[in-house]
């Protein structure tokens, strides 16, 4: 509770301060701080050393794997404005209320970690969804900006609706919005599974995809990444994106029992579908931005496995892969905000230029294409491992691999710009020490995972 | 106190670490006194080590931390220290420092970086040997495989500019890669079979497996031992091998790393005694090794080579002890060959620093007075290596043959045919180089003059090594119970000697071949003495019939170029121009053309037109809806096709 | 699982068709009543008409013409403004009937809807949505 209750108020606090202070400095100053104080209530409540107490009446419960992937969201939150905090507050006139929204939506991620009933969950995806529609367009003067954020409200809200239809589809069957469901019944001698209940799920399941966008649900990625201005790409590509696959997990494992051999057919054909247009559509891009908006939806085909497994390895592997792939890509965004040319000709001879900058994209890169010794690499072997658990078919393992191997070819594309090619890669400004110093601890993170990846883990039991 | 044994390996690897980094800020002094300080240090925690497995008379296994752990089996990061490994321990951080010491002044006409760069290979060397002998299993044991082997490339073309000796370098690595296919293939089949990599595992629980599996692991490990311990038909990379700095030679070539096959079957002994056929195919190899090298070496007219080939048929006497069952003689001989090899190659390198890199014996002659100190510490090198009582090649090498002649008595004939071949051509390279008149040409400049202190001290403390060092083995024919080294190592080589009951030779017997071999070899020292010792020593006529055999070596890299090389080659040319060029190609290309083609017609779906994305929505929506509803047809659909 | 499935699937969770009776009885007289009454007036009631009256009722804006007119921002402001407190206003209407049922601990919880609803009025105030004159 104590992660909904704080991100609330310092959400209000900050909306205050846009009116009572009027230095962007501050603002970022406090952002940090009230991160810090979060995180610092969410790990209190995590050791069961403090936490407000409300009663929720049952709509919400906390678990150690909901409270921990909020610790993940938060601290990762908090890197990602001690490293972009200048590039927020640069992007409109409304600064202070950027840090709001991301409070906000820091808000919406714990009720999604632990909500324990569908209207929470729906209340949850809401208060994601809306800032995100308002950051998307924050660029207020950028016409591609603009149409992003029309786009991606009108679809948000498109799928809102499939998801109040299934919700409601599925209180029709239950009789109430309890996250557990009724499951099989006694029906003409059979038990069956409610069909009201199947359907409901059927579509709470889509609409859940569409914001993890999982394919054929992806439409609105590839827009709204490349609209929205990339310091908010990066945010939504990531913590949100990995929250939702904590609220998918979260729905299958209850309901299990409902998904009977049908589960067989849909959930791989995702999986594939994902990353083949994912993979397939990204060796095409010019523009970096693009391809990473594509590398997220492929991203997100891998993280699908871990539905599919549903086991406690494939718990570990989701919280692996959201550390290792928030960390890339919010490094990797935060040097392409800098860029002045987004495409990959814009980075060419970066390395040169900027040797530690180049480097720490460098190792991200190689985490998001899954080398061994980062922990990209461990992110997809746990990914891959809870799916051979579960029994999964090797076929789609082998398709799994094909595709990592095809992402090899455009994530190296970035390392080859930087490296092997001659040119002025142009920044909008010399990176400063700490902006630096930050990449490079992400770097080392990556690379400490790589090798001793159950340092994280333990933190999931103890 | 044992708790220490991780320090062995961390000296050096600090070492290896400071000069390796430090390269270009180190002076020469200071990297030299840091590269053998840390093998002092590693030396004098094993004499602590040795004194405790002395004295406490057990080995203890100590595990650091898992290494790799899947469900099947789990290998620890483990020590070993017993008998065995102490013992080795002493021999290469002892010898290694000797030899650090010697480099100190043998490389100082290098720059200092290349300096600094060469005695971290020679720490990062013995950091891998340490490895390799600590590991308490054949894992770790292959990480310094590995690590060794490696050590031996970078070092072996350590002036890199000169063509040749990378060829030699490469090719060392080449063979060498083939010996640990084997030894790999051999660790995967003990997983396989047994689930452990562990000695004390492996050793207690082979007498399950059939005899098929044990002699294919022992054969395959052996495999490994032919390539690292330079055996028929993979030793051609060792003479090449002379082409690194002569310290490196002494440490690697000589004294060390080739030994790492003979430590490798000596741990494995209880393995090799259940696979008789194993056992006799390694006696069998390591007796024509020992016969063959010594031909060669008879010819050959490089000082440094000269050694080589001798280093080769000594390992093959060790083999030939480890394939008899004299697991106990075969490391003595370690242990001795260790002594008296790393001698006679930084007693060469001396010579070859005297002489500003001349290395042909028949430029060389008379150096005797010129070079006292190398001169009496390579002479008794000789004799060490010869086999004349009461020096330490006598003892050792004694024990070998005798154990051979209670094995196969022609066996024992025909190594004794190659220890008079050795006692033949090593004093005839001493005659060459010592005796005689000088055959080189003068320069006035650079006069001919002994090594600094910092080289012969080293030579010297080796000197009375060889020479004392036999008496830890004295045989039981001369006094009971005086063989120090078999009852130490006793409990390592137990298991073996209960499967297999060796038969003594009674003392008359021991006594007359003792007797005929002393006598032979002093005649042949003799008369290679009298033949090569001569002032007006006639060098230059051509070698003819099978002499000329010898000094080409018996034409064996001739034969491999042709045999093995060539058709490799006219192989992988037609590979490349027929299969790589239009089936590989091929099939990447066009796997890599319909990507692309993928990738643009999966471009025109995403038209950025919301009405379009939310049409494909709906229609996706529906098709999940349909397969969710037909899930039986479809899965039995699925069922029939796959 | 078939289609015909789902209908039977329907008809027995609701397994007493009875019950929905009532509700079907209302829905004819809701749809009779309005189709009654239009018809009704339709037939009985005076027509005179003019232009005027024919026109669609717009809120006093043109309704003929071309409809995508610039058109103050502020206005669109103030009516999602309006439309948000008067949504949220509407949550006194349940706490007034149940007052006493819910004692202090409702009241707490309404006093904090209520602060946070002044929060937002105060910031929107402070930033100047309700500001008709630049």
């Amino acid at each position: 509770m104590n992660a909904i209750i704080v991100s609330a108020v310092f959400g209000v606090l900050m909306m205050f301060a846009s009116f009572l202070v009027n230095n962007k400095n501050v603002y970022r100053y406090l952002a940090i701080i009230g991160l810090s104080v979060l995180l610092l209530a969410n790990i209190l409540e995590t050791y069961a050393i403090w936490s407000i107490k409300f009663d929720s009446f049952l709509q919400l419960s906390f678990e150690r794997f909901g409270l921990f992937f909020n610790s993940i969201a938060i601290a990762a939150t908090l890197f990602y404005v001690l490293l972009s905090g200048k590039d927020i507050v640069r992007v409109g006139n409304y600064s202070a209320e950027y840090f709001v929204l991301i409070f906000f939506i820091l808000c919406g991620v714990s009720l999604i970690t632990s909500y324990n009933s569908l209207l929470m969950l729906f209340l949850g995806i809401e208060i994601i969804s809306i800032p995100l529609y308002i950051l998307t367009g924050s660029d207020k003067k950028n016409l591609k900006s603009n149409e992003a954020a029309l786009k991606y409200f009108l679809m948000g809200a498109f799928s809102t609706g499939l998801m109040l239809m299934g919700i409601a589809l599925s209180y029709g069957a239950v009789g109430n919005f309890g996250l557990e469901g009724r499951g099989v019944v006694a029906f003409g001698g059979s038990m069956r599974v409610s069909f009201l209940e199947v359907a409901g799920l059927l579509l709470l399941f889509i609409s859940m995809s569409f914001k993890a966008s999982a394919a054929p649900f992806h439409f609105w990625t590839p827009d709204v990444y490349e609209g929205a201005p990339s310091v908010f790409t990066s945010f939504m590509a990531t913590i949100v994106k990995a929250t939702v696959f904590i609220g998918m997990i979260k729905l299958l494992e209850a309901r299990t029992g409902i998904f009977g051999p049908t589960w067989q057919i849909i959930l791989p054909l995702m999986i594939v579908l994902t990353l083949a247009i994912g993979n397939i559509t990204a060796v095409f891009q010019q523009s970096v931005k693009r391809m990473l908006a594509y590398s997220s939806i492929a991203q997100a085909g891998f993280m699908l496995f871990a539905l599919w497994s549903a086991n406690d390895m494939g718990r570990e592997g989701i919280l692996l892969y959201s550390v290792a792939y928030t960390l890339a890509t919010v490094g990797i965004f935060a040097v392409l905000v800098k860029m002045k040319d987004y495409t990959f000709d814009g980075f060419n001879g970066l390395a040169a230029k900027q040797p530690l900058v180049a480097a720490s994209v460098a190792v991200f890169v190689l985490s998001l294409a899954g080398i061994p010794l980062t922990a990209g690499f461990f992110a997809k072997y746990f990914m891959l491992a809870s799916a051979i658990k579960s029994g999964a078919g090797v076929w789609l393992l082998v398709v799994a691999v094909v595709f990592a191997a095809v992402s090899v070819y455009y994530y190296f594309r970035l390392i080859q710009a930087m490296y092997f090619k001659e040119g002025e890669a142009e920044m909008f400004e010399q990176p400063t020490n700490s902006f630096k110093g930050m990449l490079a601890i992400f770097a080392v993170l990556l690379i400490v995972l790589g090798i001793a990846p159950s340092l994280l883990f333990n933190y999931l039991y103890f | 106190m044992s708790q220490l044994v991780f320090l062995v390996p961390l000296f050096p690897l600090i070492g290896f670490l400071i000069t390796g980094l430090g390269r270009n800020y180190l002076s020469k002094t200071a990297t030299g006194y840091i590269a053998s300080g840390s093998i002092l240090g590693a030396f004098i925690v094993s004499c602590l080590l040795f004194s405790q497995v002395y004295g406490s008379g057990s080995g203890q296994v100590f595990t650091l931390f898992h290494f790799i752990q899947t469900e099947g089996f789990s290998i620890p990061f483990a020590f070993q220290v017993d008998q065995l490994s102490s013992l080795f321990l002493l021999i290469i951080t002892g010898i290694g420092f000797l030899i650090h010491v010697y480099s100190t002044s043998y490389m100082h006409e290098e720059d200092a970086h290349h300096f600094a760069r060469f005695f971290a290979y020679m720490n990062l060397f013995v950091f891998s040997m340490l490895l390799l002998v600590l590991g308490a299993n054949y894992v770790i044991m292959f990480i310094g495989w590995e690590g060794v082997g490696l050590c031996s490339y970078l070092l072996i073309g350590y002036w890199f500019k000169n063509g040749d000796y990378n060829y030699a370098a490469k090719k060392a690595f080449i063979m060498n890669r083939i010996g640990d296919l084997g030894f790999l293939l051999a660790v995967f089949w003990m997983l396989a079979k047994l689930g452990t990599a562990t000695y004390g595992e492996v050793f207690s629980q082979v007498a399950t497996l059939s005899t098929f599996d044990i002699t294919a692991i022992t054969m395959l490990l052996f495999v490994g031992a032919m390539g690292k311990s330079a055996q028929i038909p993979l030793y051609t990379w060792l003479p090449d091998a002379m082409a690194g700095p002569t310290p490196v030679s002494a440490l690697i070539h000589a004294a060390t790393m080739v030994t790492a096959g003979i430590y490798m079957i000596a741990r494995s002994n209880v393995l090799y005694t259940l696979a008789p056929f194993s056992q006799g195919f390694v006696a069998m190899i390591g007796l024509a090794t020992a016969i063959f090298a010594a031909t060669i070496a008879l010819r050959q007219n490089d000082i440094k080579k000269v050694l080589a080939y001798s280093t080769v048929s000594q390992l093959g006497y060790m083999f030939l002890g480890l394939g008899v069952g004299a697991y106990t003689g075969a490391v003595f001989h370690v242990m001795t060959h260790a002594f008296f090899k790393a001698l006679l190659f930084l007693g060469a390198g001396s010579v070859i620093h005297a002489l500003h890199h001349e290395q042909d014996i028949r430029k060389m002659g008379g150096l005797k007075k010129q070079l006292p100190i190398t001169h009496i510490t390579f002479l008794l090198g000789c004799i060490a290596i010869a086999g004349i009582p009461p020096f330490s090649g006598f003892f050792s090498k004694d024990e070998i043959l005798m154990a051979t002649y209670a094995h196969q008595p022609w066996m024992y004939f025909i190594a004794m045919g190659g220890a008079l071949m050795t006692a033949f051509y090593m004093f005839r390279l001493y005659s060459l180089t010592f005796l005689g008149s000088y055959r080189g040409h003068t320069d006035a400049a650079h006069p001919i003059h002994e090594s600094p202190l910092s080289m012969t001290f080293p030579l010297m403390v080796l000197a009375v090594l060889s020479v004392v060092g036999g008496f830890i083995g004295i045989p039981a024919v001369f006094a009971e119970n005086a063989h120090w080294l078999e009852h130490f190592l006793a409990p390592v080589f137990q298991p073996s000697n209960e499967l297999v009951q060796h038969t003594h030779l009674d003392h008359a017997t021991e006594y007359l071949l003792m007797g005929i071999s002393t006598v032979l070899v002093l005649i042949m020292i003799l008369l290679a003495v009298k033949l090569f010792g001569k002032d007006d020593v006639d060098v230059k006529k051509d070698d003819t019939g099978i002499k000329k055999w010898m000094a080409n070596k018996w034409y064996i890299d001739e034969l491999y170029q042709a045999v093995i090389i060539q058709p490799l080659h006219i192989f992988s040319v037609l590979l490349k121009n027929l299969v790589e060029k239009n089936i590989i190609d091929g099939a990447v290309n066009g796997v890599g053309r319909l990507v692309h083609y993928g990738a643009r017609q999966f471009r025109l779906i995403q038209s950025g037109q919301v009405g379009n994305y939310l049409l494909f929505m709906i229609l996706s929506i529906v098709v999940f809806i349909l397969i969710w509803f037909n899930d039986a047809t479809i899965l039995r659909a699925l069922n029939n096709i796959f | 699982m078939l289609w015909t499935n789902f209908l039977m699937n329907v008809s027995t969770a609701s397994n007493t068709a009875v019950d929905y009776f009532p509700i079907g009885i209302q829905l004819i007289f809701a749809v009779g009543f309005v189709a009654t009454m239009i018809g009704v007036s339709a037939l009985i009631g005076p027509k005179r008409q003019t232009s005027d009256k024919l026109q669609s009722f717009e809120s006093g804006i043109e309704s003929v013409g071309n409809a995508r007119q610039p058109m103050a921002i502020k206005y669109f402001l103030v009516a999602i403004l309006f439309v948000l407190f008067d949504v949220e206003v509407i949550f006194f209407y349940p706490y007034a009937i149940n007052f006493r049922d819910l004692g202090w601990n409702g009241f707490f919880a309404v006093l904090m809807f209520v602060s946070l609803f002044l929060a937002g009025f105060i910031y929107i105030i402070k930033k100047g949505a309700l500001k008709w004159e630049d």
